[in-house]
């Protein structure tokens, strides 16, 4: 089977649609400007907005203004929109929907969060959650086989992308509309903020004099579906997908390690899946956020990979501003418009060379691309990697049914931590967390599986962190978004448990945490079993996170629904 | 001097939620980052909150306030040098 495109939608700020977005990349024009529909007192930050306030995008979209929905989803259901036209598909019934947010209905979150505690304006207590944007999106599309919200901070919609191609492999679904969503929060641009990683100029990755990164927001999904199907129904292919992986830095919750090896693993990979040499890709779209720290150590791991026969590189941050949880989308969308049109789009704002990283492409280059490599990287050391090309390749894959052996670990008191975790470690966990540590290291010494030989992480949770949500947030609104702590923002990201899982274990495989509400352990062993049946993985280590923060869930009980304490692991592997 | 590496040493240990330390386990002139305490990039951005909040001291980037952050007495130094309250 051959895995073909046949949609692309694309909304962010440097057009609503794909034709905008290729002539602001030929006119090479930035979409990062002064803030604009963001409501922070950060206007010294430059942002890439998508041009349209919410009221626009709800008339342009159809929808009632009276609804509960958020900028998120608003933008992820008008990508949604181009590419399901793109590829001439109206019944999505035997389709997935894959959908990438980290954001989720946060925009919303921290506008009502005090008038929550007023009962005012409740109804939008239920579309925080990272899955309801997934769900309120498919509500305005169809009734699809099966939504899924990967949640891996920065490269959530790359990992949409890889669980709708294996999806497809395995025969469970004919199509998937997968990608991702993220609008522009004052919660994460506080968050950056507190890292110290933006810029206040307009961002220059790879410079020398870089100074870090700008946030941006979109959305964009591709269709996919195998080429038989696409050829059957008569709908015009527009690449394929090749390759693909994801691999675990296993360093840092924030900081990439120096030598790169989690981004070295996913391109590699990614390129032994394509069946290519290093020598076949024509461009890399790298993830580029133009930090000091992301640069060089992405750069470490192309040279590591390229050797001196280095592509044609560029990042199209500096064009969109980094749009986080959405960006593996939009720039899959960007390659692939690229592909089409070709030509190399040009890494804007570059000047001066630095001897550590890799020199960009510096003027638009017009010629044909075959072969492209893209990029995303996340939190955590969440690496992922995808190469498109024009021939695609051939997955001869066997479907086996597997039998599993099963260990199970919860934690539901938490007395002695301290022989399982580090103190060092432990003093930035949340309770709930070490709880879940506790449980992770028990299940998998009774496995008897070395910590470096599971094969693959899968971690479901609703809410996260939410108590460090909650905690990033008040200290946002009650000191006017001035010197906020670094430490909650970066553990209310919902893959922080995952990563701090592989960290411990020092693992270095495919990590992924899904949000999809109640049925978020659902989607991990959807994930997990596909990859199963295809043999790409033998064992999986599985953990099942939430946390009870008690204003959050006196919010959810006024809506009718609440929220509850697990930390519950399981080891799966085959017979 | 001696005074407000005492103060320093106990807000350090507050916010960086170094459990079980107490301030007389912290040597006034070891190393706070790599070898020594052992803290990494995100103290050190804990740290620069912590200077601006008890002592108004405002950095603008991560890699001077690291700069600053030797020891305990390096930091002590600095803040008697440039505190605003």
């Amino acid at each position: 089977m051959k895995i073909a495109i046949t949609g692309i939608g694309i909304i962010s700020a440097i057009g609503n649609d794909q034709r905008q977005t290729v002539d602001a990349l030929l006119h090479e024009q930035t979409g990062v400007w002064t803030m604009h529909y963001l409501h922070s007192n950060h206007t010294e930050l430059p942002v890439g907005e998508v041009k349209m306030s919410n009221d626009e995008l709800l008339q342009k979209l159809n929808i009632s203004s009276l609804e509960a929905i958020s900028r998120t989803a608003l933008l992820g259901l008008h990508a949604s929109r181009e590419a399901l036209q793109q590829a001439k598909i109206t019944d999505v019934s035997e389709m997935a929907f894959i959908s990438g947010t980290t954001v989720g209905g946060m925009d919303t979150t921290e506008r009502f969060w005090s008038d929550w505690q007023k009962n005012k304006n409740l109804n939008y207590v239920s579309q925080h959650e990272a899955g309801a944007t997934t769900q309120t999106i498919a509500q305005h599309i169809g009734s699809f086989a099966y939504l899924m919200t990967p949640s891996t901070a920065c490269s959530s919609a790359l990992n949409a992308m890889i669980m709708g191609a294996n999806l497809l492999r395995a025969g469970k679904v004919k199509k998937a509309l997968v990608g991702g969503t993220e609008s522009l929060t004052c919660f994460h641009l506080n968050g950056f903020h507190s890292l110290m990683i933006l810029d206040k100029d307009l961002c220059r990755p790879f410079d020398k004099d870089r100074a870090g990164l700008n946030l941006g927001e979109g959305a964009a999904y591709v269709v996919l579906e195998s080429e038989q199907e696409a050829l059957a129904r008569g709908a015009t292919i527009l690449g394929y997908v090749a390759g693909y992986a994801n691999a675990c830095d296993a360093f840092h919750q924030t900081a990439s390690s120096e030598e790169g090896e989690g981004a070295f693993l996913a391109m590699q990979q990614a390129l032994q899946m394509a069946k290519i040499e290093p020598q076949a890709v024509d461009y890399i779209n790298a993830h580029g956020t133009g930090t000091a720290n992301n640069d060089a150590s992405e750069s470490r791991a192309i040279k590591r990979l390229f050797g001196e026969q280095l592509p044609a590189i560029s990042s199209t941050k500096a064009f969109t501003g980094h749009t986080t949880s959405a960006s593996g989308a939009i720039e899959t969308a960007i390659c692939l418009l690229c592909m089409q049109k070709g030509f190399v789009p040009v890494n804007l704002h570059y000047q001066q060379g630095d001897e550590n990283v890799i020199k960009p492409v510096q003027k638009t280059q017009f010629r044909p691309l075959q072969t492209v490599l893209c990029n995303s990287f996340g939190f955590g050391g969440n690496d992922s990697a995808l190469v498109l090309s024009q021939k695609g390749v051939d997955f001869a894959d066997k479907i086996t049914d597997v039998t599993l052996q099963e260990y199970v670990c919860v934690v539901e008191d938490l007395d002695d931590y301290k022989g399982y975790i580090p103190p060092m470690v432990a003093r930035r966990m949340t309770p709930q967390t070490r709880k879940m540590m506790v449980a992770m290291k028990k299940v998998v010494q009774e496995s008897g599986i070395e910590p470096a030989k599971i094969e693959a992480i899968f971690c479901a949770t609703r809410l996260g962190n939410i108590e460090q949500t909650v905690a990033f947030l008040e200290a946002m609104l009650n000191e006017n978004e001035q010197n906020l702590p670094p430490t909650p923002f970066m553990n209310s990201t919902h893959n922080t448990v995952a990563s701090q899982v592989a960290i411990e274990l020092k693992n270095h495989h495919y990590n992924i945490t899904y949000s999809d509400g109640e049925k978020s352990l659902q989607s991990a062993l959807l994930d997990m079993k596909t990859q199963l049946e295809l043999g790409l993985i033998q064992n999986a280590l599985v953990l099942e996170f939430d946390t009870c923060e008690p204003k959050f869930d006196g919010m959810l009980q006024k809506v009718g629904q609440n929220s509850q304490n697990i930390a519950k692991a399981y080891i799966y592997c085959k017979k | 001097m001696e005074e407000l590496i005492k103060t320093l040493k106990q807000q350090i240990i507050e916010a960086l939620n170094l459990e079980g330390l107490t301030v007389d386990d912290i040597d006034t002139d070891a190393p706070l980052f790599g070898e020594g305490l052992g803290l990494d990039s995100i103290d050190a951005l804990e740290l620069i909150v912590l200077l601006d909040k008890h002592y108004g001291i405002k950095f603008t980037d991560a890699k001077t306030g690291k700069a600053v952050f030797q020891s305990v007495r390096a930091i002590a130094e600095y803040v008697q040098a440039h505190r605003t309250k």
